[in-house]
């Protein structure tokens, strides 16, 4: 720790300082405890479920990478992926809320203050852009997974299946587009077939006309999702891409890129620039060098512009009221020279 | 080991974590905080932390102390700015004006126990004692603007050679710089966590810091209790038995360094462009329709940011200009292949739909397009680090060729060198084709400190002639007077070995018909060759019998008890050493020292590290500026 905490000997000094005084000063009434604008809590809500929602998504990414066949825990990823999901959608509702309550109160607050809240607003949607990243992205390990386990299994089952079903892989018709998931599915499915009906060979027939339906619908089932996700896909594509741009804005900045800097300056220079004004007009000089007066007075009337087109300075004008007639004065002098 | 600008990182990421160390930032709540720096506090932070990061800290509002801030009335407030009557006094304005919820002080150096109580007061009367949440001394009053290069003062004056070396300085003036530069130094070691030994030359300001820093850092090793150097503030497996070395020079060792012209990429962005705070500002003129629709040249600026994070610039900023022009040519042509690549794929995929190669692709160009879009970021990012070089390299090259730059420091190299010149210092002068009045001042000047000797009357001639070329003189009278007075106690050859050679022009970056039209900028190689401040760093790291630092004093804060006798107890070499020059610096002694550094890790067993730092980094224009200043008040 490079630091060193002094916070105990504030407070100490705070003690020291309140006893001496208890007999002098009148104390000011103690604020009362400050009720949290609705802004703020909503914003700490948001925050503290997008933890929890983090904290929900590391579970779920460390289930989804196990690779072993048999550890595997379906109903509780699929729980989790569920859960996820519903938690995305509710943040992503809440913060346009938020976003739309910012808006709303636009007038009421100070600069700072909005733009505070926009910051606010920006970062949580920014977070939450990144959970969803991070989301699609445990949930393409998952799909990846499964497709391996599937090529697994079809290994290892495969000759089974086959030796009975032959007809039932072979007769059916098949999309050319989706054949080999077709053929993936398929495969499965008659595993799984072989495993259900041990023992009850007197429903085969029957069965297996059920089954060849099942394992088409499951096939369309399979490929409508493959569709969605890549569907899905394109979206966030597009997402990111419109994330980007906005990214680029901000990486470059510094906190040295401040107009303010240039603003205190200004505000600076005038000031001085109105006291050499007040100096000059109180001096002898004024009669003794015309030409020069001339000059300041013309570059005090430039400032003035320049304060007048500038909107930050909307106090400013209020101030130069009594300049501007020093103004008029001195063009009068001016005019009295020449 | 952990560099000083990662341990600086690390200690500002922790301030702004409410003095906590930082978790991991995704899984945790965040929290949202305003940021008040002073002037200084944001010289310190802007090379370190952009913008974004600051954000993915929580920093929602950076904000300058001395602005006019609006009220947020349920936020939590870190200030980060240094203890003076000015800043404590506006901290105590925003806690009567109930700026904010919370207020988390730090304080860039230690706040004296009557300033705390200032704002004790205050606090008491606003009865919000327990909204002054912490009050911290971070002890970070200093600039890291790399892994291994620090400077104390941005563009303050109080810190500049003028400040230290002027005639009429007073006793208590003197002191306070001692002082600051002091702090500072304290500051840096304090954050490193270690306690060097330092050495210095006699006999000036140098070894006035060195008692100083001694003191202190002996009065903080036995005040046991507050020590930041005891073995439980170092955390594991950062202890070493090597401690490193601390040399600190004063200025006025080497004066002709800080006006030579240079010729690698980093130290001539501050030559020419006066990069600050890692930073470069860019006069660039651009055509712009003019209403008349005519084309008219806009003159714009533009800055650029040069950060250790991008690795071109890590790479080139030591290298010799020609190389770098090549360098950006190369990663121009890298970049354009990338760019070629998802131009075949756009085409590939959607436009010629009839295609049969984009039909069989069809299988796995989501997973193809998905990737590229993801490498689209790094793309994107990559161009305009190239973009920025394309640029800075351009509008170097033109200061270049317009001010015959090469010719300079060929000329420059070859007097610090005792080469012989093909051309004569007075042609240069009355040349008004080469260069402006200030690089004839600062050639004359280099030749008058590492030339033949003059006598005082072909100093006067050259002065007539330097005066009828527009130049200003006054530097040279107290380069005069400085080198009388060093005569006496300093040998002035000490710059040896150096020199350069001019290879031929025409290699692969004209062959490539570059945008970079070198014609008529030579291409200089650089011989490696050590300046004054290497050859001691080397003398005092080796332990090395060398006459310019046989008296050099020797501390140690460690030894219980502080004997005067100068004599070295460690006699084995330092692996690590910082060196500090009081007075300015700049980067070509910076470099210098880094390309020492490397030279001898590669060489012999063991690594070698160099930290450089200096009071302030100044280029040659401001350099001489105050040489000027000093000459006009003899």
């Amino acid at each position: 720790m490079s630091c060193r905490d002094r916070t105990g000997e504030f407070l100490s000094a705070c003690k020291v300082l309140q006893t001496r005084q208890i007999n002098g000063a009148i104390q000011r009434p103690s604020h009362p405890l400050k009720q949290r604008s609705e802004f703020t809590q909503i914003a700490k809500r948001i925050g503290r479920d997008l933890a929890n929602t983090f904290t929900k998504l590391e579970k779920l990414t460390i289930l989804a990478k196990r690779k072993s066949l048999f550890d595997d825990k379906p109903v509780e990823i699929q729980e989790l992926t569920y859960i996820i999901k519903q938690d995305i959608a509710s943040l992503n509702k809440q913060i346009a809320q938020l976003q739309q309550f910012v808006q709303h109160h636009k007038q009421q607050n100070g600069k700072h203050l909005q733009t505070h809240s926009n910051t606010v607003v920006v970062s949580l949607q920014s977070k939450l852009a990144n959970m969803s990243n991070d989301f699609k992205g445990v949930l393409e390990v998952r799909t990846e997974n499964l497709k391996h386990q599937k090529s697994r299994r079809e290994q290892f089952s495969q000759s089974n299946a086959m030796s009975m079903h032959p007809s039932t892989v072979g007769s059916r018709e098949k999309s050319v587009l989706f054949e080999d998931e077709a053929t993936y599915g398929g495969a499965s499915g008659g595993g799984d077939f072989v495993m259900n009906m041990d023992g009850s060979s007197k429903h085969q027939q029957q069965q297996q006309l059920i089954d060849q339906q099942d394992t088409y619908i499951e096939d369309r089932a399979n490929t409508m999702q493959s569709i969605e996700s890549t569907i899905v896909e394109l979206g966030s594509i597009f997402s990111q891409l419109a994330h980007m741009v906005k990214d680029q804005e901000e990486m470059v900045q510094r906190i040295d890129t401040n107009v303010e800097d240039t603003e205190m300056n200004i505000e600076a220079a005038h000031g001085e620039i109105l006291k050499y004004f007040q100096s000059v007009t109180s001096n002898r000089c004024l009669i003794d060098q015309p030409p020069k007066i001339r000059n300041t007075l013309r570059f005090l009337y430039k400032i003035q512009k320049i304060d007048a087109s500038c909107y930050r300075f909307s106090y400013i004008p209020s101030r130069s009221g009594p300049k501007r007639e020093r103004q008029t004065m001195g063009n009068n002098e001016e005019d009295c020279d020449t | 080991m952990a560099s000083i600008r990662e341990k600086q990182v690390l200690a500002l990421k922790r301030m702004l974590n409410f003095n906590t160390p930082p978790t991991k930032s995704s899984s945790a709540e965040p929290q949202w905080k305003v940021l008040v720096y002073d002037r200084f506090g944001q010289d310190i932070i802007s090379p370190l932390l952009t913008v974004k990061e600051l954000r993915e800290l929580g920093v929602t509002l950076h904000l300058n102390l001395h602005s006019d801030r609006d009220s947020i009335p349920d936020v939590p407030a870190i200030y980060f700015v240094l203890p003076t009557d000015d800043n404590i006094r506006r901290i105590c304005q925003d806690i009567q004006n109930q700026l904010y919820d919370s207020y988390y002080m730090n304080f860039i150096s230690a706040i004296s126990r009557q300033k705390l109580e200032d704002i004790a007061q205050t606090a008491i009367q606003c009865n919000c004692v327990q909204q002054v949440s912490k009050v911290f001394d971070q002890y970070l009053n200093f600039i890291s603007l790399e892994e291994d290069m620090f400077t104390l003062r941005n563009l303050d004056k109080e810190l500049s050679y003028y400040e230290i070396n002027k005639g009429d300085v007073k006793d208590t003036e003197m002191e306070q710089i001692m002082d600051t530069i002091v702090d500072s130094l304290f500051s840096v070691f304090v954050t490193l966590g270690t306690v060097p030994i330092i050495r210095c030359p006699r006999g000036n300001a140098a070894e006035m810091v060195a008692e100083k820093l001694d003191k202190k850092l002996r009065e903080n090793l036995r005040d046991a209790r507050n020590s930041f150097f005891t073995t439980d503030n170092i955390q594991a497996g950062q202890f070493s038995f090597q401690r490193p070395l601390l040399v600190l020079l004063d200025r006025n060792l080497d004066l002709a360094t800080m006006l030579h012209h240079t010729w690698t990429y980093q130290a001539l962005a501050h030559d020419v462009f006066n990069l600050l705070l890692n930073r470069v500002e860019i006069e660039e003129s651009i055509e712009v329709k003019g209403p008349a629709g005519n084309m008219m040249i806009k003159k714009k600026k533009k800055s650029y940011d040069l950060n250790p994070s991008d690795r071109f610039w890590e790479k080139e900023k030591g290298s010799p200009f020609p190389q770098v022009a090549e360098a950006v040519q190369e990663q121009l042509e890298t970049y354009k292949t990338h760019e070629d690549e998802i131009k075949k794929m756009k085409s590939a995929m959607g436009l010629e739909g009839d295609d049969e190669v984009a039909f069989s692709m069809m299988n796995d160009t989501t997973a193809k397009l998905t990737s590229t879009v993801s490498s689209l970021p790094e793309l994107l990012e990559m161009k305009r680090l190239i973009d920025m070089h394309t640029n800075i390299a351009t509008a170097m090259l033109e200061h270049i060729k317009h001010r015959k730059l090469d010719v300079y420091f060929e000329m420059e190299e070859k007097m610090m060198s005792k080469a012989l010149l093909d051309k004569s210092l007075m042609d240069i002068i009355s040349d008004p084709d080469l260069g402006t009045p200030e690089d004839k001042v600062r050639i004359f000047i280099i030749a008058l400190i590492c030339g033949p000797p003059m006598s005082d009357a072909e100093i006067d001639q050259y002065c007539v002639a330097l005066t009828g070329a527009n130049c200003e003189v006054a530097p040279i009278s107290f380069i005069r007077r400085w080198r009388a007075y060093n005569k006496m106690n300093a040998a002035p050859s000490q710059y040896g070995g150096g020199g350069t050679t001019t290879v031929g022009m025409f290699n692969k970056l004209m062959n490539k018909s570059s945008q970079f039209l070198m014609e008529g900028v030579k291409n200089l190689v650089i011989k490696r060759h050590n300046l004054p401040a290497t050859r001691i760093v080397d003398g005092l790291m080796e332990s090395k019998t060398l006459q310019e630092i046989e008296d050099y004093r020797y501390f140690d804060p460690k030894l219980l008890r502080s004997d005067s006798s100068s004599v070295p107890r460690n006699k084995s070499p330092f692996q690590e050493a910082y060196v500090f020059m009081i007075g300015g610096g700049n980067y070509i002694e910076y470099q210098n020292l880094i390309d020492y550094a490397k030279s001898k890790s590669s060489s012999s067993a063991g690594q070698k590290r160099i930290v450089y730092g200096c009071s302030q980094l100044v280029n040659a224009s401001r350099f001489l500026e105050q040489l000027g200043h000093l000459g006009q008040e003899m």
